[in-house]
């Protein structure tokens, strides 16, 4: 499992959605972690230090695996490209179908904007 | 595996899930482009509740619902999910503000 840096992870999660378009899945996990063993939490919690917790997330094609470690400060960074890079891929997805509801939305604005 | 017709109940419920044991709760999003479909999975290895969809609609919904859970994982349970909501807020007033003069 590779664990990367930020940005790193999100070129390498752009690349997998693109290698994947004609076939294979892509897995993302998120799970909030403190990337610390269970021994070394105990300790902090009855030291009475605050302990620091992180947003862990793995990407997956079935073959290669990475990861990387968001902490609080980073989050909305993270949130913000990882948003983009999602829209960008998800194209396969079907649209909704408008067309009924279109020409009868049409219909009624037109009828609504004639009227006052 | 409990597949949830409802986006708004997966939300509220996947929600609850963390908040009651956010160390093992987790949240896994798989893609297939080749299909077209979008499986959501969270799970506490208790109870697992799922989403499948291949509506784009639902992949904007899912952004929305990544942002909260975004929030809630790296700032703790107990971080306001309402400044995801707040948020969008924010981003629409400059835009009604930079629009005074129309002559």
């Amino acid at each position: 499992m590779v664990l990367l840096q930020l940005d790193p992870f999100l070129n390498e999660l752009t690349s997998m959605f693109e290698q994947s378009t004609e076939k294979g899945t892509v897995w993302v996990t998120l799970k909030r972690s403190s990337l610390k063993s269970k021994v070394q939490r105990n300790k902090m919690a009855t030291a009475g230090e605050p302990v620091e917790y992180r947003c862990l997330i793995r990407a997956t094609n079935g073959k290669k695996t990475i990861s990387t470690s968001v902490g609080a400060k980073d989050h909305q960074r993270f949130q913000a490209s990882y948003t983009t890079i999602l829209k960008a891929h998800m194209t396969a997805l079907k649209k909704r179908e408008r067309k009924d509801k279109k020409k009868a939305a049409g219909a009624d604005k037109k009828e609504g904007s004639k009227k006052p | 595996m409990v597949y949830i017709t409802s986006w708004d109940e997966f939300v509220e419920r996947s929600a609850q899930l963390f908040r009651a044991d956010p160390d093992s709760t987790r949240y896994v999003m798989k893609y297939r482009h080749c299909d077209g479909k979008l499986v959501l999975k969270v799970t506490d290895n208790k109870e697992c509740l799922k989403f499948k969809t291949d509506q784009a609609q639902d992949a904007k919904k899912m952004e929305k619902l990544n942002n909260i859970f975004f929030t809630l994982m790296s700032r703790g349970p107990d971080a306001d999910v309402s400044e995801v909501a707040g948020k969008e807020q924010t981003e629409a007033q400059p835009g009604k503000k930079g629009r005074g003069r129309k002559q």
